[in-house]
């Protein structure tokens, strides 16, 4: 706990503020609203807003031993957001009576999904939280193989 | 906004394209030509599939106008290949 926090709650304690002006006093001091105005900005009229990333990145580099082919093949894709987004909504052009069929392929190769009770909400949630996530994989030795996914 | 156009780039060990500007915009005009036809046959597949045309539609257009942005870049030890849509 730092000094200041501390004041804060012997003041409270001491019955010198109220605990409406001790709670307003931390969140004054809370790092995380130090955090989140440096990821959003202000438009003209004082609104404020966060920016979303636009694209997904994907970033291949394998050397020979992956690819069979000589020297190193990378491979750089850049998907828009909104393709993304897109797409997932195909998910819920698959007509029902193949969702039985599908669930039961799934289910054979060990991934236990019922695709009926994915709504586009849930897919639109996946997407957002998909801007947080980034992935580095690399090689174990001898492999130079490096893959990144990432938000920008 | 639909995607405009788009540049193809490929590099061989013997021989390489300049960068390609397709103009994909000119693909409205038999689009537009053929649009009952694609209408039909959309329909048909929707009402066979029994799912809504118009959520097909809405998505098939969805996907479209995303497309603009998209850029796929692949690079061997001697060829490259660049896609990039507008």
């Amino acid at each position: 706990m730092n000094e200041n926090r501390r004041q804060i709650l012997e003041m409270l304690a001491a019955g010198k503020i109220t605990a409406d002006e001790a709670e307003r006093l931390l969140a004054a001091l809370e790092p995380d609203a130090v955090n989140a105005s440096e990821f959003t900005g202000r438009t003209a009229n004082g609104a404020t807003v966060k920016t979303r990333a636009k694209y997904l990145r994907v970033l291949v580099e394998a050397d020979e031993s992956m690819t069979g082919m000589k020297g190193q093949t990378t491979v750089n894709v850049r998907v828009p957001m909104q393709l993304l987004r897109a797409g997932v909504r195909l998910a819920s052009l698959i007509p029902a009576q193949a969702h039985e069929h599908l669930d039961q392929a799934l289910n054979r190769h060990g991934v236990p999904l019922t695709l009926s009770q994915i709504k586009p909400e849930n897919l639109e949630e996946l997407i957002d939280h998909l801007e947080d996530l980034t992935v580095d994989v690399e090689g174990k030795e001898g492999n130079g193989t490096k893959v990144r996914v990432f938000c920008e | 906004m639909t995607p405009n156009i788009a540049i193809v780039q490929i590099e061989a060990p013997r021989w390489r394209t300049p960068p390609l500007w397709l103009p994909l915009f000119l693909l409205w005009i038999p689009a537009l030509l053929l649009a009952p036809v694609i209408l039909l046959v959309m329909f048909g597949v929707c009402v066979a599939g029994r799912v809504n045309p118009g959520r097909a539609i809405a998505t098939f257009w969805a996907i479209l106008c995303g497309l603009p942005g998209t850029r796929v870049h692949v690079t061997t030890h001697e060829s490259k290949v660049l896609v990039r849509i507008l």
